[in-house]
């Protein structure tokens, strides 16, 4: 396991909408090498720590660092830029882009061709493309869709759509990868396909973390898990540690005292 | 998915046998079409500008007539103060478009939908009481007379022709191209998923700037050839409802990108209401039905093709 130099961290990190308290002082730490769950009930605040740890939202206090550096202020696409990515929870493709297209836009932060480029066939220009075009035909097969590339996103089924945005996610070599709900939508056949494909992608420099409600992919790809509850933690530890933590069993299953 | 890239980009054979029919008309035709031809081929590169931001941008403009002056007015006064010719003002208007585009999309770049084309709006209104009082430079009411040949030598009236068509062409072909690149497919994502774009890296800010600086320029170029194919420079031909025609176009057009589809705009806004002229007072009367049958028709058109296909 790596040291945790490169981790993603979050201190105090405290969120809220008006009077609403979303995330309330929440301390995490992500570390490269493994890969981190995220779970707990609808509302305990997993996606706003997300959308907080990319810069969608601008938490009120705590701070956020990646790496040692501090990533206060950066808008998200100036965190893209340090190689933290992240898919959605509901699935964010652009119809009017062929599948391909979809998952070039997850690597085109890497390329710089000037604007004659872009109106004009000149020989940089094709050679970004061919080179997105590969690097993102490469990533669809991996995640088991190596014939797809051609088609518009609407004319795949919804869990096809899910693993194209993940295989957009995953393209551009990121340092931080962040999962909303990946398995969302997809069969049991493409839930074994895609913790396959996660597991692949563990290395010791990238930081992973998934939040999801299907228990056995978390329980059976995550190195660590944190459990959150109306924006605070309530367990943290490995999967069989968190399975059998009694205030965790009383979330999920309810207690007698809940009645 | 061809269907889908029609629309934006386009597909070769057909913009081929097009080009060359337009290239041999004026051997054909007779001076007036000649001359309406080219104002059309002018107009079309104005719809492609307001089909550009819809397409790009997701955006609808009503003020389009401020990048056609502008294009138009760099045309006129380079050529009538200074002698100078397209070679010069054609990259200028383009310029001036794009700048523009880029100083009106920044201080609106949150707005959208029906507050942003109210805004556009605003553009439109000011284009004639902009003109008027810069009459020193601009010749006030009467306007400019644009002509200065482009190529010295040959006939003007052909001139007025093959300029506009070649501006539509290289417009055409630029936003074409611009579907494939990286920048064009993060507007079209920043257009649909602005989070998502802002999380591969592609600011909705850039893209809003940039969708509304390359419409900007082309409809600067669309206003250059109107000056040179139209030879004369106006307020008469920037007024607002010059803007509503090109949206007109636009919307008849379906928002395409492609030559044959901004050609069917183009050619709604300049010859509809010229094949009209005869009606008189009915011209509003028959322009609306003629929108409307368009409109319909391109409602309708999906369902008539399945039903040929089935019986075929």
């Amino acid at each position: 396991m790596n040291s945790a130099t490169n981790s993603l961290r979050g201190e105090q990190i405290a969120l809220s909408f008006g009077g609403i308290k979303v995330l309330k002082g929440l301390d995490v730490e992500f570390r490269p090498g493994e890969i981190t769950g995220l779970i707990g009930p609808n509302g305990a605040g997993k996606t706003s720590l997300f959308n907080c740890l990319t810069g969608a939202y601008i938490p009120q206090q705590g701070t956020i660092t990646y790496a040692g550096h501090s990533l206060d202020g950066l808008s998200p696409a100036a965190r893209a830029g340090k190689g933290i990515v992240r898919s959605f929870q509901h699935v964010a493709l652009c119809p009017d882009l062929t599948v391909n297209e979809n998952v070039m836009m997850g690597v085109a932060r890497n390329y710089s061709a000037g604007w004659l480029n872009a109106f004009l066939p000149l020989p940089r220009g094709r050679k970004e493309r061919e080179e997105m075009k590969r690097a993102a035909e490469a990533a669809l097969t991996d995640l088991g869709l190596p014939d797809v590339g051609d088609k518009m996103p609407g004319e795949l089924p919804p869990g096809m759509q899910r693993l194209v945005e993940i295989a957009r996610a995953v393209v551009g070599k990121p340092s931080v990868l962040l999962l909303d709900e990946p398995a969302a939508g997809l069969n049991n056949s493409e839930t074994r396909d895609l913790m396959k494909v996660l597991r692949k992608l563990t290395s010791t420099d990238l930081v992973m973390v998934v939040v999801e409600h299907d228990m056995d992919l978390v329980m059976s790809i995550c190195d660590r898990i944190y459990v959150l509850n109306f924006g605070e933690i309530v367990a943290l530890g490995a999967p069989e540690e968190v399975r059998t933590n009694p205030e965790v069993v009383r979330i999920y299953l309810g207690s007698d005292d809940d009645e | 998915m061809m269907q889908r890239l029609r629309g934006l980009g386009a597909t070769a054979a057909p913009i081929w046998v097009l080009t060359a029919v337009l290239l041999v008309l004026p051997f054909t035709l007779g001076g007036s079409w000649t001359f309406m031809l080219g104002l059309c081929f002018a107009n079309s590169i104005g719809v492609l500008a307001v089909s550009m931001l819809v397409r790009y941008g997701g955006e609808v403009s009503i003020g389009h007539t401020f990048f056609t002056a502008l294009g138009a007015y760099s045309v006129g006064i380079l050529d009538t103060r200074y002698g100078i010719s397209l070679w010069a003002s054609v990259p200028l208007a383009l310029f001036m478009g794009v700048v523009f585009g880029i100083l009106f999309a920044w201080p609106s770049r949150n707005m959208h939908g029906i507050y942003l084309a109210v805004t556009t709006l605003a553009l439109a209104l000011a284009v004639p009481e902009i003109i008027n009082n810069l009459d020193a430079l601009t010749g006030g009411y009467e306007g400019l007379y644009v002509a200065t040949p482009f190529v010295p030598g040959i006939e003007m009236e052909l001139q007025r022709y093959y300029v506009a068509l070649a501006l539509l062409l290289a417009a055409t072909f630029a936003v074409a191209r611009l579907r494939l690149s990286r920048q064009g497919m993060a507007m079209l994502l920043a257009k649909t998923h602005p989070a998502a774009a802002d999380a591969f890296g592609a600011r909705r800010v850039w893209a809003r700037v940039a969708v509304m600086g390359i419409s900007g320029g082309i409809g600067a170029v669309c206003g250059a050839a109107l000056a040179f194919s139209g030879s004369t420079v106006s307020p008469g031909g920037f007024t607002f409802w010059q803007a509503i025609f090109l949206l007109v176009g636009s919307v008849v057009s379906f928002y395409g990108l492609s030559m044959p589809r901004v050609l069917i705009g183009g050619a709604f806004v300049t010859l509809v209401p010229q094949l009209l002229s005869a009606s008189g007072a009915w011209i509003p009367v028959f322009y609306g039905l003629a929108l409307l049958g368009m409109i319909l028709l391109g409602h309708y058109m999906p369902r008539i093709q399945k039903a040929l296909a089935r019986e075929k």
